[in-house]
């Protein structure tokens, strides 16, 4: 029913559910919006000034993503997503603003004032 | 698993660590203004503090947020049977020939009649 095979070829053609595509989708837009807050407060706390505070970000996006990793399974994450690439680079531009606006916030509150 | 009392307690703690974090950042800067020192970083411990306070909230945000959904579309039809399919109950029929088998059924038609 899921799989069937080609006429001529052998490749096995898989159908994805679309409803768990998207549920597993938004779970992950969930932790990552929650991860560039929380990292931008973090950033913030710590008084990172600069390209530190970028690096500290791609620290922070590829740290995620190894938990999300992990979370799934090291071996079994092709069972809930299609590409592993893609769940590291999705979203990083748009996170970014969420994450400055924590950093610049939390950092003003804490050593400025 | 879904979300427990645990991790919410988790996420709660953690919370409650980096709100802790940034007191001390915003403390150990009003002494530094007190003193008239320069900024260089913050206490070694403060920092530790902070990083491992940003993980467990982001584990326990993680746990929160939900579970992965298998995304192949026969996950969930794996384990169910044609007689779960096949089971329809609008289509019972009680009063079928099966009755006239029943011995208290016949000695009964035979006093009525």
């Amino acid at each position: 029913m899921s799989s069937k095979s080609r006429n001529g070829n052998n490749r096995k053609v898989v159908a994805y559910s679309d409803l768990a595509i998207r549920n597993n989708l938004s779970v992950v837009e969930y932790c990552r919006t929650s991860m560039a807050a929380l990292s931008g407060c973090t950033a913030g706390v710590l008084g990172l000034t600069g390209l530190y505070g970028a690096v500290f970000y791609i620290f922070a996006v590829t740290s995620l993503w190894f938990m999300i990793l992990f979370k799934a399974g090291l071996s079994n994450w092709k069972n809930y997503f299609i590409s592993r690439k893609a769940l590291l680079t999705n979203g990083f531009f748009g996170q970014l603003f969420t994450y400055i606006l924590c950093w610049t916030f939390i950092y003003g509150m804490v050593h400025v004032y | 698993m879904p979300a427990t009392l645990f991790h919410r307690f988790v996420l709660t703690i953690g919370f409650l660590s980096l709100f802790h974090v940034a007191y001390s950042a915003a403390q150990h800067r009003s002494y530094l203004r007190l003193n008239e020192l320069d900024f260089t970083h913050l206490p070694l411990d403060v920092i530790i503090q902070a990083f491992i306070s940003l993980f467990v909230i982001m584990y326990g945000v993680m746990n929160v947020a939900g579970d992965f959904k298998e995304i192949k579309a026969s996950a969930e039809l794996e384990n169910r049977f044609w007689e779960t399919f096949k089971n329809v109950p609008s289509f019972y029929t009680f009063s079928h020939r099966g009755r006239f088998l029943n011995p208290s059924y016949s000695s009964y038609k035979g006093d009525d009649e």
